[in-house]
C-alpha cells in the first residue's frame, strides 16, 4: 500500500512540476549551489528544493538522495552510519577527476526540513536512500522511475555504497575516507605495547615452563571462538547489537540462524565459566582439605556450571521459541 | 574385590558391563535414527543419496565390472557423465556387498531397504570405534561416554538418520576408525597398526572426499611432535607406513587417480614424510657424531633443506606441476572466495558460516565440555592428546567456516567431553576414600557423644533423658556420613541431570528437525491431523508413465538426481555441480523471456520443463526463492544477458505480482509458476510464501502445461513441436484463442 501512494504522489508532483516548468539548467545549478555549501558535497535540501530539483520527471542529471533523521532527538543510529557512507561517497565524487560528463548529485532530506512530506508519503521507517536518474540528455536511463537502494550490511559500508551506485551508473565513484590518524596512533601504540610486553615476558619468564600452558589459554580462546560462531560475524557482518524501536538494546537476535557481534562474546564466556567450573571440580576442590570449605566450594561451582547453563539454555529457548525445555524455571 | 556374582571375578564383571552397556548404545543409536522411517516408511531422503541408491541398484544388477565402466548419457545431457570415474565407490559396494552377503544366507532383503539402513548400522559401529578412540586416548569410561555421545549426538545424527543413504553415512565411521588405527600405531609403533590405518584410510579415500581431512590431519600430528621434539622410531614406523600404503592404495580409485602426486591438498602429507626420513637420518647420525659437531651440522642441514624446499615447491606451482587448491578447499581458507568466485559454492545453504545456535542445537552441553577437554588434554600432553588438540582446532575452525563441517567436529567434541566427563566422575564417583573418611568422621563423634552422655549421667542425676536425645541434626552421625559425602552428591546428581537433558534435547532435535525425508513432507491441520505430501513422487511418477523413456527433463540442478532416481529420464543438470556453463545454461534458460527460452530449450533437445513452485503451500524452498541464484550463476557465465537488478521492481523489492519489474514478469520461470495459478487461489488470491498478490493474465505460448501435482508443488510442462503450418505459437494461440476460456467456472 505504501509503495502505491508513494507512487501517486509522485505522479502528482511531477505533474505539478511539469506544468511550473523549470529549466533543468537552472535546477543543477540549484542543487550544485546547495552542495557546493556542504564540506562533503552533500546537499541539504529542503520540501520545497525536493519536490522542484529532485521529483521532476525531465532532468538531465541523477540525483543519490538519503531520507534520514540526524537530530539527536531522534535516536537514529543506522542513520548515521550511513549518512557517513554516504558522505564519504559524495566527497569522493566531488573531488573525482574524471566525472565521463556526469552530473550526479548526492543530496539529503532531513525529517526536520520535510516532515510534511514523510507524512504524506508515510514513510515509517528511515533511513533510506533513494536514487532520482536522469531522464534524458546523453546519459539518460533506460528507466528514470525512482528506486532505491537495498541497505544490506554490504551496502551499508562506504566501499559497498560506492560499488554499488558505481554500478547503476556505469561509472566508477571513488569514496574518500579521509585518513583516521587516531586510529593509526592507537594501532601503533598498542602494537607496540603489545611488543613491550613480549619483551618483558622474554626477560622474567621462563617459557619452557610456562610453554604448555601459554598453548593451552591460546588452544582454548580459539576453540572458544570458533564454537560461539566468531566465523559467522567474520562473514557476516553483523551489528554489534540490536535496537528496538524504543531505543532499548537487544542483546541477542530472536532468530536462530542470525546473531549480533555481541552474542558471540557473550556465548564465549559463557561457555569458558561452564568449562572452568568442570576443571575446577576436578582440579582443585578435591586439594581442598579442610571438609566445610571444600563443601562450601564444591556447591558454588555446582551452582555456578548449572546457572551458566541454564543462561544458555534460556538465551537459546529466546532464539528458538519451540524449543520444549527448560532449566530452573528459565 | 573378591565378591563375586554368578561366578565371575570383578574384572569379567567389568567387560560384561561393557559389553552390555555398549550394546544399549548401539541399540539406542540405530533406534533414534529410525522417527524417519516409521513417521513416513522406507524412503530414500533428499538429493544426493538418490543418485546413491540409483548407482547401487545398477551395481547390483549389472556387477562391478559395468559399474566400473559405466558412461551415463541419461545425465548431463548431451555430454554425458562417466560415472564409474566420478564418484567416491565406497557406499554403493558396501552396500552391494552387504546385500549379496544376505542374499547368500537367503535372506531376501530388498536393496532399499539395506540402503535405507546403511547409515543407522554404521552409526552403532561409529559409536563402537568412538569407544575404541575414547579407550586409547584416556580409560574404558571416557571411551564410554563417548560413545553414548557420539551416538546420540544431532551434529551426527544430521546425516545419518535412516534413508539419508550419503557418503557421509559411512564416512564418519572411518574417520574415527582411521584416527583411533593411527593413534594405537603410534602408541605401539606397530607397522601392523599402521597398516591397518592405510586400510581403513583407502577405505574413507574410496568413501568421501573429506578424506582430505585424514590425509592433512595426520601429517600435521607428524609434523607438531617433530617440532616439539618428540621424533621416536614409533612415529617413524607408524608414518612411514601408512603414508606408503595408504597413498598407494587411494590412487587406485579413479576419481582420486594420481591427485596424490601433484594437488596441494596432499603437498603437506608429501613433504612430512619427506621430512621424517631426513629427522629419522639425523637421529640416526646424532648417534656417530659427537654433540658439537652434530648441532652445526643439524643446523645448516635444516637452513640448506628450508630454501631448498621452500624454493622447490614455489618454483612446482609457478609452473603448475602442483595443481593449486580446488576452489571448495580454498573457500575454507578465504573465506570470502567463494562468496565472490564461485556462487555455486555460496548458493548451498549448508556452505554458509555457522551461528553460534547451531552449534549448540547440534552439540548442546557437549560444546562447552570441548575447552574442558582440550584442558585436560594439555595437562597429560602425550603423543595422543596432541593429536587430539589439533583435531580440536582445526575440526573448530572448518566447522565454524561451514555449517555442514559441524560433521566432523562432532566425533572429537564427544571424545573430549567424554575425557571431560569421565575426569569428573573418576573423582566424584570413587567412594571408596570418602566412605573411610565419613566413617571416621561417624566414629569419631560417637565417642565423644558417649563421653559426654557420661558426663551427664555421672554430674547431673537429675536432668531427664529428653536432653540427650535433643541433640542437634549436624551432629549425629548420620548427617556427619553425609556431609562428608556432600560434594560427591551433588556434582554426581547434578551432572546426572546434564546428562538425562542432553538426552532429551538429543531425541526432541532429532525428531523434530532431522526427521524429514525432504521427498515426502508432513503437515499439520488445525485440528492437530496429519497429512501426507507426496507431491514430488506424484510429478515424477507422472513423468515415468507418461512420457517417452528418452524424453529430455529441464529443472533446475537440485532435482537432478531425484528425475534421474524416480522418474528415469534424461537431465540436462543434476547435483553433481561438474559443469558450471551447462548449469548455467539451464539458469538462462529459465530467467530468459519465453521465446528465447523456447529457442535455447529446443536447441538442447528439451522436451520438458519441471519447476517447484511453493506457492500454495507455502513451501519455502521452491524455485522462486532460489531463482536469485539460478540469475547469479547464468549472469556469472553469461554477462551480457541479463542484470540480477532487472528482476527487482522499481522499488527495489523482489516481487512476484502485478508490481513486479517488467524482466521478472517475462521470465520464464515466473510463468510456468504463476501460469494459470490465480484460477485456482481466486481473485484475492495470495502466493503463501512470498505474502504478496499474485500475478494475473500470463499467457503462455509455447510452452504447454503438461501436469501440475495436487499441490501445485510440482508443476511440468511440455516444449511445444513447431507448428505445422511454421507459425509462430504465439500467431497460433491468438488464432485459436485462450484454451482454456470455458474450462474454468467461478
Amino acid at each position: 500500500m505504501m509503495q502505491l501512494s508513494f507512487r501517486l504522489l509522485l505522479a502528482l508532483v511531477v505533474l505539478a512540476v511539469a506544468l511550473v516548468g523549470t529549466g533543468n539548467g537552472q535546477s543543477l545549478q540549484a542543487l550544485q549551489k546547495k552542495a557546493n555549501k556542504d564540506k562533503d558535497g552533500l546537499a541539504r535540501l529542503d520540501i520545497n528544493l525536493f519536490m522542484k530539483h529532485v521529483v521532476s520527471e525531465t532532468k538531465d542529471y541523477s540525483v543519490v538522495v538519503q531520507l534520514t533523521a540526524l537530530s539527536p532527538k531522534y535516536k537514529c543510529g543506522p542513520c548515521k552510519s550511513i549518512d557517513a557512507s554516504l558522505r564519504a561517497v559524495s566527497r569522493g565524487w566531488k573531488d573525482q577527476a574524471n566525472k565521463n560528463g556526469r552530473d550526479i548529485v548526492f543530496a539529503s532530506l532531513d525529517v526536520e526540513d520535510g516532515e510534511e512530506l514523510f507524512q504524506q508519503m508515510k514513510i515509517d521507517n528511515i533511513p533510506r536512500v533513494m536514487i532520482f536518474p536522469a531522464s534524458k540528455g546523453p546519459h539518460a536511463f533506460a528507466n528514470p522511475s525512482p528506486r532505491e537502494m537495498s541497505l544490506s550490511p554490504r551496502t551499508s559500508s562506504v566501499s559497498g555504497m560506492a560499488s554499488k551506485l558505481s554500478e547503476l551508473f556505469g561509472i566508477e565513484i571513488k569514496a574518500h575516507v579521509p585518513v583516521d590518524y587516531a586510529r593509526y596512533l592507537m594501532n601503533a601504540a598498542s602494537a607496540a605495547a603489545a611488543l613491550y610486553a613480549l619483551y618483558l615476558v622474554y626477560k622474567h619468564i621462563n617459557l619452557r615452563t610456562l610453554g604448555r600452558n601459554v598453548w593451552a589459554i591460546a588452544s582454548i580462546l580459539f576453540v572458544l571462538l570458533m564454537t560461539s560462531g566468531f566465523m559467522w560475524n567474520r562473514i557476516n557482518s553483523p551489528p554489534y547489537m540490536g535496537q528496538t524501536r524504543s531505543g532499548d538494546v537487544i542483546l541477542f537476535a530472536p532468530v536462530n540462524n542470525q546473531q549480533y557481534g555481541v552474542e558471540t562474546q557473550i556465548v564465549a564466556v559463557s561457555y569458558a565459566v561452564c568449562a572452568m567450573c568442570v576443571v575446577a571440580l576436578v582440579r582443585h576442590v578435591p586439594k581442598i582439605q579442610n571438609t566445610d570449605q571444600r563443601n562450601f566450594v564444591t556447591f558454588m561451582f555446582v551452582v555456578a556450571l548449572i546457572m551458566t547453563f541454564s543462561y544458555l539454555n534460556s538465551v537459546f529457548r529466546m532464539k528458538m521459541p519451540a524449543y520444549p525445555f527448560r532449566m530452573l524455571l528459565l | 574385590m573378591a565378591y563375586k556374582v554368578f561366578g565371575l571375578t570383578a574384572s569379567d564383571q567389568t567387560s560384561l558391563l561393557r559389553i552390555a552397556i555398549l550394546g544399549l548404545i548401539s541399540i539406542v543409536a540405530v533406534g533414534s535414527r529410525l522417527y524417519s522411517v516409521i513417521r513416513f516408511e522406507s524412503v530414500i531422503h533428499e538429493f544426493d543419496p538418490w543418485f546413491n541408491y540409483r548407482t547401487t541398484r545398477y551395481l547390483v544388477d549389472n556387477g562391478f565390472d559395468k559399474f566400473w565402466n559405466w558412461f551415463d548419457e541419461t545425465a548431463w545431457y548431451p555430454l554425458g557423465r562417466v560415472v564409474g570415474g566420478t564418484l567416491y565407490p565406497g557406499i554403493m559396494v558396501t552396500s552391494a556387498t552387504i546385500y549379496n552377503a544376505l542374499h547368500l544366507v537367503n535372506i531376501p532383503v530388498d536393496i532399499r531397504n539395506v540402503c535405507v539402513f546403511l547409515a543407522p548400522a554404521f552409526s552403532a559401529l561409529t559409536a563402537l570405534a568412538t569407544y575404541q578412540l575414547g579407550k586409547e586416548v584416556k580409560n574404558a569410561t571416557a571411551g564410554l561416554l563417548a560413545a553414548a555421545f557420539i551416538g546420540v549426538a544431532p551434529g551426527y545424527i544430521s546425516r545419518s538418520v535412516a534413508g539419508s543413504y550419503d557418503n557421509e553415512g559411512i564416512a564418519i565411521f572411518l574417520l574415527v576408525f582411521t584416527f583411533f588405527l593411527w593413534l594405537r600405531s603410534v602408541r605401539l609403533g606397530s607397522a601392523l597398526y599402521g597398516a591397518l590405518t592405510a586400510i581403513f584410510y583407502f577405505y574413507m579415500v574410496s568413501a568421501w572426499g573429506g578424506y582430505v581431512f585424514i590425509i592433512n590431519l595426520i601429517p600435521l600430528h607428524v609434523f607438531a611432535l617433530l617440532v616439539m621434539g618428540r621424533y621416536s622410531n614409533r612415529l617413524y614406523v607408524a608414518y612411514s607406513t601408512f603414508y606408503v600404503l595408504g597413498t598407494l592404495a587411494s590412487m587406485q580409485i579413479p576419481f582420486v587417480g594420481f591427485q596424490p602426486t601433484f594437488t596441494s591438498e596432499h603437498m603437506a602429507a608429501l613433504g612430512t614424510f619427506g621430512l621424517i626420513q631426513l629427522v629419522a637420518f639425523a637421529s640416526y647420525v646424532r648417534t656417530l657424531v659427537p654433540s658439537d659437531q652434530f648441532r652445526m651440522l643439524i643446523r645448516l642441514s635444516i637452513l640448506g633443506l628450508f630454501v631448498v624446499g621452500f624454493g622447490g615447491l614455489v618454483l612446482l606451482t609457478m609452473t603448475k606441476v602442483i595443481a593449486p587448491w580446488t576452489g571448495r578447499f580454498y573457500s575454507l581458507w578465504d573465506t570470502a572466495y567463494a562468496k565472490v568466485h564461485i556462487p555455486i559454492i555460496a548458493s548451498v545453504s549448508e556452505h554458509q558460516p555457522t551461528a553460534w545456535p547451531n552449534f549448540f542445537f547440534d552439540l548442546n552441553m557437549l560444546i562447552w565440555l570441548l575447552p574442558a577437554g582440550i584442558y585436560f588434554s594439555f595437562r597429560e600432553l602425550s603423543d595422543n592428546h596432541v593429536f587430539l588438540i589439533l583435531y580440536s582446532l582445526f575440526a573448530a575452525y572448518f566447522a565454524g567456516v561451514m555449517v555442514r563441517l559441524i560433521l566432523t567436529l562432532t566425533p572429537i567434541v564427544c571424545v573430549m567431553a567424554g575425557v571431560a566427563m569421565a575426569n569428573v566422575f573418576e573423582i566424584y564417583l570413587d567412594f571408596s576414600k570418602t566412605k573411610a573418611e565419613a566413617e571416621n568422621m561417624a566414629v569419631a563423634t560417637a565417642p565423644a557423644e558417649k563421653e559426654k552422655e557420661k558426663g551427664k549421667s555421672q554430674g547431673g542425676a537429675g536432668e531427664p533423658p529428653v536432653a540427650v536425645a535433643a541433640k542437634t541434626l549436624y551432629e549425629t552421625a548420620g548427617f556427619k556420613r553425609f556431609y562428608a559425602l556432600f560434594p560427591k552428591i551433588v556434582v554426581v546428581a547434578n551432572f546426572l541431570y546434564f546428562l538425562c537433558m542432553f538426552q532429551w534435547h538429543c531425541s526432541w532435535i532429532t525428531s523434530s528437525a532431522y526427521s524429514s525425508p525432504s521427498v515426502v513432507l508432513a503437515s499439520r491441520g488445525p485440528d492437530g491431523s496429519h497429512h501426507i505430501i507426496d507431491d514430488f513422487r506424484e510429478a515424477y511418477y507422472w513423468l515415468q508413465m507418461n512420457t517417452k523413456a528418452d524424453a529430455k527433463v529441464l529443472s533446475w540442478w537440485d532435482y537432478g538426481y531425484q528425475l534421474a532416481g524416480m522418474a528415469d529420464r534424461t537431465t540436462l543438470v543434476d547435483n553433481n555441480t561438474w559443469n558450471n556453463t551447462h548449469i548455467a545454461t539451464v539458469g538462462k534458460i529459465l530467467a530468459s523471456d519465453e521465446d528465447t527460452a523456447y529457442e535455447l530449450a529446443r536447441r538442447h533437445d528439451v522436451d520438458y520443463v519441471l519447476v517447484v513452485f511453493g506457492g500454495m503451500l507455502g513451501y519455502s524452498g521452491d524455485d522462486i526463492n532460489k531463482f536469485l541464484w539460478m540469475i547469479r550463476i547464468a549472469q556469472g557465465v553469461y554477462p551480457d544477458g541479463f542484470k540480477e537488478e532487472d528482476f527487482y521492481n522499481a522499488a527495489g523489492e523482489y516481487a512476484i505480482g502485478d508490481t513486479a519489474s517488467p524482466t521478472m514478469r517475462r521470465s520464464l520461470m515466473h510463468k510456468l509458476c504463476y501460469y494459470r495459478f490465480h484460477e485456482v487461489m481466486g481473485p484475492q488470491g495470495f502466493d503463501r510464501v512470498r505474502k504478496q498478490k499474485l500475478p494475473k493474465d500470463i499467457t503462455l505460448d509455447n510452452f504447454e502445461e503438461a501436469y501440475t501435482t495436487e499441490n501445485w508443488m510440482v508443476r511440468i510442462y511440455k516444449v511445444k513441436d513447431l507448428d505445422n503450418y511454421g507459425r509462430s505459437h504465439h500467431a497460433v494461440s491468438a488464432f485459436e484463442g485462450p484454451r482454456f476460456k470455458n474450462d474454468f467456472v467461478f
